[in-house]
């Protein structure tokens, strides 16, 4: 899609140049250079060219907070995720996180490796080759290994759904051949990538007998509930969030919290809030925690402050500006605990946290819930 | 953690070599270079189809 193209289906000629958007901007805060407001104005005005080559369309975080407050409704992530298909196609690129290791192992899965990570599933607990239940883990097999030396236990979270949905009486098909599910890629600009890697799920899914699929991470479930059917269409599975499942079974008695006591607050994941609009779920959890309390930050649900990198490119010192106001504000709560539930804002949060002395844990819900339960025993 | 990833991809470790040589070991690199294409000629081709 050209500029022009993508100014009519985002409808971005709307625009009122009241500036929300950038006065919203976590980034235009730490670098006044960024503004979502001029960007709109240069497509507008035809500067497409300079706009294309021009490094800062890759420092949007494509957080979403602009389009919540824009009063005309311009979907700015969208946006900008079609201005970068145009860039990449004209060979601009980001500047890729950990030296685009994590890129380079999604093309690898394009091209017909066959992956052996799920090992520690079958340690974990019951799992299945076919069933009505699949469990999409993600990245966190590769997560695990290259997020271990800041101190993040990436598997332990995968690990703790398999127990919780074998509490259940759930056996969660587990596969070595799940692919990432493409929300890089389709973030970074490489189109053709995500509809392969898009492709290969599902195909994988459907052959699993699956009625249903049960993500924990944020990204996957919302590019399967939104990106997954705009470009292949009827799906034939449900995509369901774990954090749904949980809920229901803490209503339904099937599942007990025993043990919490402490204060926690709740960083709202952008892909999981303000896209997939779960805001109330990890909040209710969260409350059900015997002895302990809960706060909210001062920007929480729709204004939540994002966790400062996105689609694992352009991490830098504004990254890590945006990181430690986060931190600070959580602490500022009272709160003992951080509590994320997204595999990626825990590993952000949690690498900018160790440069700081800040006296504040970070936790993924999913620990949170397994540490609650096991309190039982 | 290559190798680890490596393992998680499925490809093979034998794949992988991480030799240090200084600029003076003309011969020692020419060595390694010469058994580690000889290792990779028995592997044969790579499951992946492309030069990795």
């Amino acid at each position: 899609m050209n500029i022009d193209e993508a100014v009519k289906t985002y409808q971005t000629y709307y625009c009122l140049d009241c500036g929300v958007c950038t006065g919203s901007c976590p980034v235009s805060r730490v670098l006044p250079t960024f503004s979502p407001r001029i960007i709109v104005e240069k497509a507008l005005f035809e500067l497409g060219d300079e706009l294309l080559h021009d490094r800062e369309l890759w420092s949007c975080l494509t957080c979403g907070r602009c389009f919540e407050r824009c009063p005309t409704n311009i979907n700015f992530p969208e946006f900008m995720r079609s201005l970068r298909e145009e860039a990449a196609r004209l060979g601009t690129a980001p500047v890729l996180s950990h030296h685009g290791m994590l890129q380079t192992i999604m093309e690898l899965q394009t091209q017909g490796i066959q992956q052996k990570k799920t090992a520690w599933a079958r340690e974990a607990g019951r799992i299945a080759d076919k069933g009505d239940t699949f469990f999409f883990v993600g990245c966190m097999p590769y997560f695990d290994v290259i997020f271990r030396e800041i101190g993040v236990d990436s598997l332990s979270v995968s690990r703790n759904v398999i127990r919780i949905l074998n509490g259940a009486g759930i056996e969660p098909v587990v596969s070595d051949e799940e692919s990432c599910c493409g929300h890089d890629m389709l973030w970074n600009g490489r189109f053709d990538t995500f509809k392969t890697l898009a492709a290969r799920n599902v195909e994988l899914i459907r052959a699993s007998g699956a009625k249903r699929v049960v993500f924990n991470c944020p990204e996957g479930y919302y590019t399967f509930k939104h990106h997954y059917p705009q470009y292949l269409g009827n799906l034939g599975f449900e995509v369901v969030h774990f954090f749904d499942f949980v809920e229901t079974m803490l209503a339904d008695g099937a599942l007990k919290l025993n043990n919490g006591g402490s204060v926690y607050t709740y960083h709202d994941p952008c892909r999981l809030g303000r896209m997939a609009r779960i805001y109330d779920g990890p909040r209710n959890i969260l409350k059900r925690i015997p002895d302990g309390r809960f706060v909210e930050m001062e920007r929480n649900r729709e204004n939540a402050l994002c966790c400062g990198t996105s689609g694992w490119a352009n991490c830098s010192s504004c990254s890590k500006q945006i990181q430690a106001e986060r931190l600070k504000e959580a602490r500022a709560t009272g709160a003992q605990v951080l509590v994320t539930a997204c595999p990626k804002c825990r590993i952000h949060l949690s690498c900018a946290l160790g440069n700081m002395d800040l006296d504040i844990q970070i936790k993924d819900l999913t620990m949170l819930l397994a540490d609650a339960v096991q309190g039982a025993g | 953690m290559t190798r680890e990833l490596l393992g998680l991809m499925g490809i093979d470790n034998d794949r992988l070599a991480l030799e240090w040589v200084s600029s003076a070991e003309g011969a020692r690199f020419a060595e390694i270079v010469t058994s580690f294409t000889n290792r990779i000629r028995k592997l044969g081709k790579s499951p992946l189809g492309v030069a990795a």
